[in-house]
């Protein structure tokens, strides 16, 4: 597991978050130094895939429900009224977690640790909170996009 | 003739974005949500292409691959692969299987029409070749005996060249027709700027200079928000089109 301690997962995982948020979203995110205990607050979506195989491991997104319906208008090219309901909230929250975890389980495969990638599953909610324990890597990174969060945690093992 | 384009996905989210890629083209847009329901509809629909994703539930799009290439009548139909997964051994893996091209998630419409346009020939929407005819249909239609003039919603610099150039032409051809009236329809207008409203100047005084009954239309919000704007804060606007044609004498 030295090689995945050695990973540069930050570097990785930014570079894959700014090209998906800009391709699909045209919005330019910027890695925050805030601290990553930072939370969402509120009423809130986290999307997940997955890992299993040579590695096991998971990757999370945790966005606002405000943020989750602008990036939702943002990626189908629609205005924020026309969105008709959470599924195609959840929908694109779940496609993100997919694109930003598909990206990162190609990197671990060419790393040496082959392993499938799940179907992103949604949890909404306010009142959650997610644990994770006995990880040998456990990621968590802040973006901002003008006054939006948007957290991003990876755990493997 | 209409192509015929499958797109295989779980994920309602990709299979609108291609299906708005594909909005100016002459093309028939078939759903599947996984690869049982992918290779129902190839054997019923006989697409031209097939737009297959490898993460779904079900049936995942490697397994589709393999049973549509073993059957006789659907294997000629080509595949381009879209995925999440750039590693080199999937990459290897979906090659191998004989399909025709892959593109990596993220990507743009635009990428996704350029590679469909290596495989087939893909002919512009009858609306669409409309307007390559006379591009200033985007902006400008007639009702009646009145010029609408719509501004989309949002006004970029190149637009507004856009629209004052086809706004000179159409006031030319109002003056031969004998049309004297025109409506400016900023309902779809979203994003207050000052192109946006260095636009509407231009439009009001060129419409003056040219002896054209100028009427705008806007939403209450970009009224309000018009007025706050030294050079449009004396516009009158109303709030429909119907509402604007009422007020032509």
């Amino acid at each position: 597991m030295n090689e995945i301690s050695a990973m540069d997962l930050k570097g990785f995982v930014s570079n894959t978050v700014y090209e998906v948020f800009d391709t699909m979203l045209s919005m330019e995110v910027q890695l925050s130094d805030t601290d990553s205990r930072t939370t969402v607050d509120g009423d809130r979506i986290m999307g997940s895939v997955g890992f299993a195989g040579e590695l096991t491991g998971n990757l999370c997104i945790h966005v606002s429900d405000t943020f989750a319906r602008l990036m939702t208008a943002a990626m189908l090219g629609m205005e924020l009224e026309e969105i008709e309901g959470e599924e195609e909230v959840h929908d694109v929250i779940g496609e993100m977690s997919n694109m930003i975890g598909g990206n990162l389980k190609s990197a671990f495969c060419d790393a040496g640790f082959p392993c499938n990638i799940s179907i992103p599953y949604i949890t909404s909610g306010s009142d959650f909170k997610t644990e994770s324990m006995n990880w040998v890597r456990h990621e968590c990174l802040v973006f901002l996009y003008q006054q939006h969060l948007a957290l991003i945690e990876v755990f493997i093992k | 003739m209409s192509s015929k384009i499958l797109t295989v996905d779980d994920s309602k989210t990709i299979r609108m974005i291609v299906k708005k890629a594909f909005k100016s083209y002459d093309c028939i847009l078939f759903e599947a949500e996984n690869g049982v329901e992918g290779l129902a509809s190839a054997a019923k629909d006989k697409p031209g292409l097939i737009i297959l994703d490898i993460t779904m539930p079900v049936m995942d799009g490697i397994e589709m691959l393999g049973k549509l290439k073993s059957e006789s009548d659907l294997q000629d139909i080509p595949v381009i692969m879209l995925t999440a997964e750039s590693g080199k051994d999937n990459v290897m893996q979906i090659v191998k299987m004989g399909v025709n091209d892959y593109m990596v998630k993220p990507f743009k419409g635009e990428q996704l029409i350029e590679r469909v346009g290596k495989i087939l020939k893909l002919a512009p929407a009858k609306a669409a070749e409309e307007e390559i005819d006379d591009p200033s249909k985007k902006y400008f239609s007639v009702d009646g005996n009145i010029q609408i003039l719509v501004l989309p919603k949002k006004i970029e610099r190149q637009t507004s060249v856009q629209v004052e150039g086809h706004l000179k032409n159409k006031i030319k051809e109002m003056a031969t027709s004998g049309m004297n009236k025109l409506i400016l329809d900023l309902l779809k207008v979203t994003e207050t700027n000052v192109t946006l409203i260095k636009l509407i100047i231009f439009v009001i005084q060129y419409c003056q200079k040219s002896k054209i009954h100028i009427r705008v239309v806007s939403s209450p919000a970009l009224s309000d928000e018009l007025k706050e704007f030294a050079e449009t804060s004396e516009i009158a606007t109303s709030h429909s089109i119907e509402d604007a044609k009422a007020t032509f004498k």
